[in-house]
């Protein structure tokens, strides 16, 4: 039978606790320093004087407690097919999750857990669209335990099938928007699949969007601070340099923007360093992370839906990425992950058709048609006008130069319409659209939760409609729009979509498996 | 051609939306009114009165008047063997289909001018989206539930 003897996990996990307590407190708590202690006539009182100390120490001792105490009182175990969590000093909480309704162990490795061999598990459940989904997280735990713990699920998983499949294929309800389960191939190696090269992580580090993220942290970092700099002596040095000429203005700028770039490199490298993706037939493998390594689980059939991108730099030197769509709980192995972030746009087909043999990835698309041109930017006047208007009207002349984003947005759009496409192969719908970069969406009639076919009074004009497809992602839904297409081609996504609209074989097999049942 | 879903909401649920659009226009309205005292305290330019006329005058046709016609005659509904189908819109008008599988659970519910009326909504559930049918009659809503949940319990995947 099952061990039934209590767990506890490493006293790393204190200092886990605390540091990850202080991080989130840092910014916080120097603004209170800052408001305490300077800029304030000192009253002699040493009491007073030193009160944002005595705050501070007070803090980092309560939370070093705190951090005990959950170690302390932290026991995992397994018994009935369960895990089971027990914590909490005053309120103790229990949590029991069956066996089968854990859909993923994934490790995370930081740096405190590097020196001793440890991993954090987190452990995703198949929660629906709930909050109150049960989950777990082992903050560390040796190397071998994950592995035992997760053995050992699987072992029990595999026990409690064998008898079961059959009442689960008669049940597939798809509850939650999982399928029946297929008997798997037990025990089949991971191989992998897929390996950035290093030379690939420069690249998607020198054009990933990070940089953007970079700049707001340093915007909130100098607005936390903004109360000690001093404002009048940097205005007087700001008068001064501005007397040294635009390029040097433009120099500092450019400078600023580098550094804030080489951050931006350096982070995305540390923490796509070694990606790879590996796959066993039934779960992807994704790893990645230098200096914290992260692992991640996903059950093929918890996805929705592969996406594929290609924004124009990626475009630029023939790179696309992919990610899936997953449905379930959690933010590491929930909603969109992405599967290979940068890939050769030559690889990409033969990857996919490794991991995915049933999906048609070259079904050719069908385009939208040259009278619904217009629409892809004629809303856009809505927004545009009052802008140029009052930009001219206020900033004359230079206002007038809002003028340009007119062209700028029917290019846009234009280039929108001739992108966008969609097809239908089978129980497979292929959309592809663009925003800024284009998106390529291939998902299965199954995945899909529901499909709405929307026409505003200007497309019905030039009978023209647009369909949204909605899908599962995470706990919430992602949509995958097929602009503005000919409405008889509307008509025949939504007939494809109709249950009641199936014709021969598929309906007979419907039938058939009804009265079976 | 796809055909229209075959059934209507209920005709009060046009007099809600009505009533509804006079809480709305009632807003407008008392902001306005002010305007016009102050403008009259004060001695404020004409144009203040015509446009504190007008903006309410043009908010109370348009939501109490306008919309909920147009909204109401939109609305249709049709619960079938193996799917919901349902249109609605005021501008834009949405056909949204949704197939008795994909069903998770369904909910009525009622706020207190759908009670007096004796009306009640119902929320389809799926795993990702949700949608409402706003007004029916409660036996009615009561029966479609059930109805659905129903449906939605013996209906087939294709996998």
């Amino acid at each position: 039978m099952m061990s039934e003897e209590r767990h506890r996990l490493h006293w790393i996990t204190a200092v886990i606790e605390l540091v990850k307590t202080l991080k989130e407190a840092i910014l916080p708590l120097i603004v209170i320093v800052v408001a305490n202690g300077l800029g304030r006539e000192k009253t002699g009182n040493f009491w007073l004087d030193n009160i944002s100390v005595f705050i501070f120490g007070l803090f980092i001792v309560f939370t070093a407690v705190a951090g005990l105490i959950k170690w302390k009182r932290f026991v995992y175990w397994f018994e009935d097919g369960e895990l089971r969590i027990e914590h909490g000093l005053f309120v103790k909480k229990k949590r029991y999750i069956p066996f089968e309704r854990i859909q993923s162990l994934d490790y995370t490795e930081g740096i405190f857990h590097r020196p001793f061999g440890l991993v954090k598990v987190k452990v995703e459940t198949a929660g629906g669209s709930g909050k109150d989904q049960a989950e777990a997280e082992l903050t560390a735990v040796t190397r071998a335990e994950a592995d035992r713990v997760s053995r050992e699920i699987a072992d029990a998983k595999r026990m409690k099938r064998m008898p079961s499949a059959e009442a689960a294929e008669t049940t597939g309800t798809e509850a939650e928007g999982v399928p029946p389960e297929v008997p798997e191939a037990d025990g089949a190696p991971a191989r992998t699949v897929f390996r950035m090269e290093n030379r690939d992580i420069v690249f998607l580090s020198a054009i990933s969007g990070r940089i953007g993220l970079i700049f707001s942290g340093m915007a909130v970092l100098m607005s936390q601070f903004s109360d000690i700099l001093p404002y009048e002596l940097i205005f007087d040095e700001l008068a001064a340099f501005v007397k040294f000429g635009v390029l040097i203005i433009a120099a500092a700028v450019l400078a600023v923007l580098l550094v804030g770039w080489v951050i931006s490199v350096v982070w995305t490298f540390l923490s796509f360093y070694g990606f790879q993706v590996a796959f066993d037939g039934d779960d992807l493998f994704i790893s990645r992370g230098l200096l914290e390594k992260k692992r991640i689980t996903v059950p093929l059939n918890r996805i929705q839906a592969v996406r594929m991108s290609e924004n124009p730099f990626q475009k630029l030197f023939g790179y696309r990425s992919v990610k899936v769509h997953s449905a379930g709980g959690g933010e590491e192995s929930g909603a969109v992950i992405s599967l290979f972030p940068l890939v050769k746009r030559d690889r990409v087909n033969a990857l996919l058709g490794e991991l995915f043999p049933e999906l048609d990835l070259d079904a050719e698309l069908a385009r939208t048609p040259g009278r619904s041109r217009p629409y892809f930017y004629r809303i856009d006047f809505v927004w545009m006008i009052p802008v140029i208007g009052l930009a001219s009207w206020f900033l004359f002349p230079y206002g007038l130069l809002t003028l340009l984003i007119v062209p700028a947005v029917i290019l846009l759009g234009m280039w929108q319409h001739r992108s966008g496409g969609w097809a239908i192969s089978g129980r497979q719908l292929t959309v592809r659209w663009r925003g800024f970069a284009l998106q390529t969406v291939y998902v299965f009639r199954r995945r899909i939760q529901s499909m709405e076919e929307r026409q505003t009074v200007f497309q019905k004009r030039k009978d023209v409609a647009t369909v949204n497809v909605s899908f599962k992602s995470g706990t919430g839904a992602s949509v995958a729009p097929v602009r503005h297409i000919d409405r008889a081609d509307a008509e025949r996504l939504m007939d494809w979509y109709d249950p009641r609209d199936r014709t021969g074989r598929e309906a007979a097999l419907e039938k058939g498996r009804a009265v079976h049942e | 051609m796809r055909k229209e879903p075959a059934n209507r909401i209920s005709g009060k649920g046009l007099t809600v939306w009505r009533i509804h659009g006079v809480f709305y226009t009632l807003m407008v309205l008392v902001p306005a009114i002010a305007a016009i005292v102050l403008a009259y305290i004060f001695d404020g330019p004409v144009w203040i009165y015509i446009v504190s006329a007008a903006v309410p005058v043009l908010t109370g046709y348009l939501l109490i008047g306008l919309f909920p016609k147009i909204r109401w005659q939109r609305w249709r509904y049709e619960v079938r063997e193996t799917e919901i189908e349902l249109q609605h819109g005021l501008f834009i008008v949405k056909r949204t289909l949704v197939p008795m599988v994909r069903v998770q659970h369904v909910d009525t519910s009622q706020g207190p001018i759908l009670r007096k009326y004796g009306l009640a909504g119902i929320t389809v559930s799926t795993a990702a989206t949700t949608h409402e049918i706003p007004a029916l009659q409660m036996e009615e809503a009561d029966d479609l539930r059930s109805r659905i949940s129903g449906l939605a319990r013996v209906a087939e995947d294709d996998v």
